[in-house]
């Protein structure tokens, strides 16, 4: 049995004396697809910002493949291997789609601002190999004709698509998805689907993923960790959470009743 | 001690100009969330047209005081239809190059209309020149009518803010203008009467402090400078921070002049922006809502 | 691409270079002033277009590099040659610790800041007599030339061409290159350029370190140029006149400063008389611009002609000059 990939301890965060995080525990195995559900305002948001080093926790710890992580900077986080997407589109809106999944390299590539700007052979060499694997990564979500369009071109579904694609290329060991299948149509939720799973199969990145459409969760996710008012009400398989009376009577029960009517 | 209480003195004067320069800050930002870069020359310009009115024209000096306040007005509703309105929605860097533009066109105004290169324009004394004594102090009447003015018109803008419908429209909006908009408040009005305010109150400060100082087209940026940083101070959205930020400068200026070196002053608004915006961006006196995501 | 980009400022470098030949002294004159303008404008648009860090400080990081060159010379006894590059890279290094408040604050707050910071430059200029030889200024040493047969004027105006070209393509490199992206990855989402590894702090140092760099190297030819320095020449009015240049010109764009700068200067030289005159006209274009073109110049003449657009990538044909060997790789994707 090895250890997890991700592993957070007793995690306490508050915001001018509110506390959003009391004591949430939570640890994702490598390879894992962990679903991260919870009524809204329960701080799931508020995780996620604080693993990728966004918020300073006043107690608890974070560890990434057994090392701690807790007080670095984002940019250093994500240098050991954590992505992320965003509730919002976080798409760079200044680039193309090939040049926002170029940017999406940048961990992986080393030229300094020397090379690029004497144009010295081995700034040139990245470069495009920089650009190869960004067309790769392009045509592995299906987008390669939109190499060139500029991202605020893209609808909304695209746009996320390309957000994933972005954070993808990096090679991450682990990515964070802020609800990846909002706004998205019932057919784009199977190709939704179909695309995390070949993301941890064939990519090895373990996810995890706050979100609020509940089939989807229950698709696609191994595990499920319930937040509710920032604690943990629930952690384990998606059939037994769903049964939880405390989920039940917190969230779900209410959230499945009303998107019934709804659809 | 002599010294220091004449220090002290000069300092809440000087003081209570900044903070009504501020208190002009402080009421457009309150309002719209922005900075109009062209504060300071609202106060130069009006200053020029209150002298314009009370030494060219012969108007007396409430009159001429009232004028330039209305004219402050007008300047600040145009400020807003021209440089804010369109550019709203924007990114930050239009609304500021377009403030700061409409800054350099007022200045260009001033220097071609009233003067040449280095005019300095005096403007007679309105009250008696002839210092009394309050107490242990000496002062200029005039420095007391700053005061004074200050006082009154921080006090008519706390109650306004408070107690009318339009304050508390004002602060709606700048908390959030969509809701703002949602709940039937005319948010376009109300970003042209802040605006209009801010210059009014620039006005006020202008004609009010006229009869102490020279009058010349380049004063603008340095009030405005010492302005930002007692509304900085004091917290960008606090009137009474605004005061109090206003009177720390002042007052650590004089004492910094008369004790240090008298080019200190010049360094002083450098000093408490940085300290400020780097220690304690909230300010003194208020609570700036964190990022979030 | 008849009118494109690389023709028409090849256009211009050749017209640029022949200058001397037919023009009187004034004449020269504006003309090594534009080159001057051109070099703050690309280092300017580097940091305000590109990294979107609104700072004002540009200004100040001219004055530095003025006073800096002409200090080494006169205290020192520097010559020229040593005492220029040693000014570009002093500006650099004092933009360099102006990330340090870029961290905490952005827009308007950081606007403000640098605004206070060039206040207090002008500051010390004015005020540290015995260094800086307080409002009346300076003169520098006569700059010479020789072994080569040019008198000043003219050597200096070829120098600053030459640096144009030079840190021209340096900038057109930098901004096509992962560090260009990763500016515009911090201007438009600081959250998602972290989230890829993009450490807000270097860029942002980096940003203003070329911005400096460039705009020491404009004041060390400045004060070559004139002869002189003094505190007036590098104030608010200086700041205004630089973003000017690029909002004209276009944010974003390294071939927009080339256009943006020419044309601030053409404009600062017709109102050279009456200062007022100058002052509305800037505050004009300004607003002017800031209201019905945003883009700039730039933005207008990619509508219209053909061969301005500068992507944040080496095109193949970039790729193919460098390589200096044709392009084999098939990417019609490109244009």
């Amino acid at each position: 049995m090895s250890a997890p990939l991700l592993s957070v301890g007793d995690l306490h965060i508050s915001f001018g004396g509110v506390r959003v995080l009391q004591g949430v525990n939570l640890a994702v195995d490598r390879l894992e697809i962990r679903g991260l559900i919870g009524p809204n305002g329960a701080g799931k948001t508020t995780l996620l910002n604080a693993i990728c080093g966004m918020y300073r926790p006043r107690q608890g710890s974070i560890q990434l493949d057994g090392a701690s992580i807790v007080g670095r900077k984002p940019s250093d986080i994500a240098q050991l291997g954590l992505g992320r997407t965003f509730q919002t589109s976080q798409l760079f809106k200044g680039m193309t789609v090939l040049e926002n999944l170029m940017t999406g390299l940048h961990r992986q590539t080393v030229t300094g601002f020397l090379s690029a700007g004497f144009c010295l052979r081995r700034g040139r060499d990245e470069e495009m190999r920089t650009e190869e694997e960004a067309r790769r990564a392009l045509h592995f979500v299906g987008m390669s004709d939109f190499a060139d369009r500029p991202a605020t071109a893209l609808s909304f579904g695209q746009q996320r698509v390309v957000e994933i694609a972005r954070t993808l290329i990096g090679d991450p060991r682990i990515v964070l998805l802020d609800e990846p299948a909002v706004g998205l149509s019932i057919n784009r939720l199977t190709e939704l689907d179909a695309l995390l799973r070949r993301i941890r199969d064939q990519k090895g990145v373990t996810l995890i993923l706050i979100e609020h459409v509940i089939r989807l969760v229950m698709d696609v996710c191994d595990r499920v960790t319930v937040l509710s008012s920032g604690r943990v009400i629930a952690d384990g398989a998606p059939d037994t959470v769903r049964n939880d009376q405390a989920v039940i009577e917190a969230y779900l029960g209410k959230e499945l009743r009303a998107r019934h009517s709804a659809s | 001690m002599l010294l220091f209480s004449y220090l002290l003195m000069s300092g809440v004067t000087t003081g209570a100009l900044y903070a009504l320069v501020a208190l002009g800050i402080v009421v457009v930002n309150k309002a719209t969330g922005v900075i109009n870069f062209a504060q300071g020359e609202f106060f130069m310009f009006t200053g020029f047209v209150g002298w314009m009115l009370h030494v060219q024209f012969g108007l007396n000096y409430p009159l001429s005081f009232l004028l330039a306040v209305a004219v402050g007005f007008v300047l600040g509703m145009l400020t807003d239809r021209i440089a804010f309105r369109p550019i709203a929605k924007n990114d930050i860097v239009s609304l500021v190059l377009a403030t700061v533009g409409i800054g350099f066109i007022l200045k260009g105004l001033a220097r071609v209309i009233w003067g040449g290169k280095a005019d300095y324009l005096s403007f007679p004394p309105i009250t008696s020149p002839d210092p009394i004594m309050v107490g242990p102090l000496m002062v200029i009447p005039q420095q007391l009518a700053v005061l004074a003015g200050t006082i009154i018109i921080m006090l008519v803008f706390a109650a306004f803010f408070r107690l009318t419908r339009a304050g508390k429209m004002m602060q709606a909006t700048a908390d959030n203008a969509r809701a703002a908009l949602l709940v039937g408040i005319r948010t376009d009005r109300i970003y042209t009467l802040a605006f209009g305010t801010g210059a009014a109150i620039a006005a006020a400060a202008a004609v009010l402090t006229a009869p102490l100082t020279l009058l010349y087209p380049d004063i603008g940026f340095a009030f405005f400078l010492k302005g930002f940083a007692a509304a900085v101070l004091g917290g960008l959205t606090s009137l009474p921070g605004a005061v109090l930020g206003g009177l720390i400068v002042g007052v650590a200026e004089s004492l910094a002049g008369g004790y240090i070196h008298s080019s200190v002053m010049e360094l002083s608004p450098f000093l408490v922006i940085m300290l400020v915006l780097v220690l304690r961006p909230s300010g003194l006196l208020s609570f700036r809502k964190a990022r979030r995501v | 691409m008849p009118f494109g980009r690389r023709n028409v400022l090849l256009a211009l470098l050749a017209i640029g270079a022949i200058v001397p030949a037919f023009a009187n002294g004034y004449q020269l004159f504006v003309c090594n002033l534009v080159a001057i303008y051109i070099l703050l404008a690309i280092g300017l648009n580097i940091l305000v277009g590109y990294a979107g860090q609104l700072a004002f400080a540009n200004a100040a990081m001219f004055g530095i590099g003025a006073y800096a060159t002409g200090l080494l010379q006169v205290h020192l006894g520097w010559p020229f040659w040593a005492a220029f590059p040693s000014g570009g890279l002093i500006a650099a290094a004092v933009g360099t610790l102006l990330a340090l408040p870029a961290l905490r604050m952005s827009g308007l707050y950081l606007a403000l800041s640098t605004l206070a910071f060039a206040q207090a430059t002008q500051w010390v200029f004015l005020h540290w007599e015995n260094v800086t030889f307080g409002a009346g200024g300076f003169k520098t040493p006569h700059l010479s030339f020789a072994p080569l047969p040019v008198d000043k004027s003219v050597g200096l105006y070829y120098l600053s061409i030459v640096l144009v070209v030079l840190l021209y393509l340096f900038g057109r490199h930098v901004v096509t290159s992962r560090i260009g992206r990763a500016f515009v990855a911090v201007r438009d989402s600081e959250v998602a350029a972290e989230s890829l590894g993009i450490d807000l702090l270097r860029y942002k140092a980096l940003a203003f370190g070329i911005s400096g760099f460039y705009a020491g190297v404009a004041g060390g030819l400045y004060s070559a140029l004139l002869n002189f320095v003094a505190p007036e020449g590098y104030d608010l009015f200086q700041m205004i006149i630089q973003k000017s240049t690029i909002v004209v010109g276009g944010m974003g764009s390294i071939a927009g400063s080339v256009i943006g700068a020419s044309i601030i200067i053409l404009v600062l030289e017709l109102l050279r008389e009456v200062k007022g005159m100058q002052e509305i006209a800037f505050g004009a274009l300004l607003v002017g611009f800031v209201l019905f073109m945003r883009g700039g110049l730039i933005a207008v003449l990619r509508r219209y002609v053909r061969g301005w657009e500068e992507p944040l990538r080496m095109t193949p044909r970039d790729q193919a000059q460098a390589l200096a060997q044709p392009e084999a790789r098939p990417s019609a994707a490109d244009k």
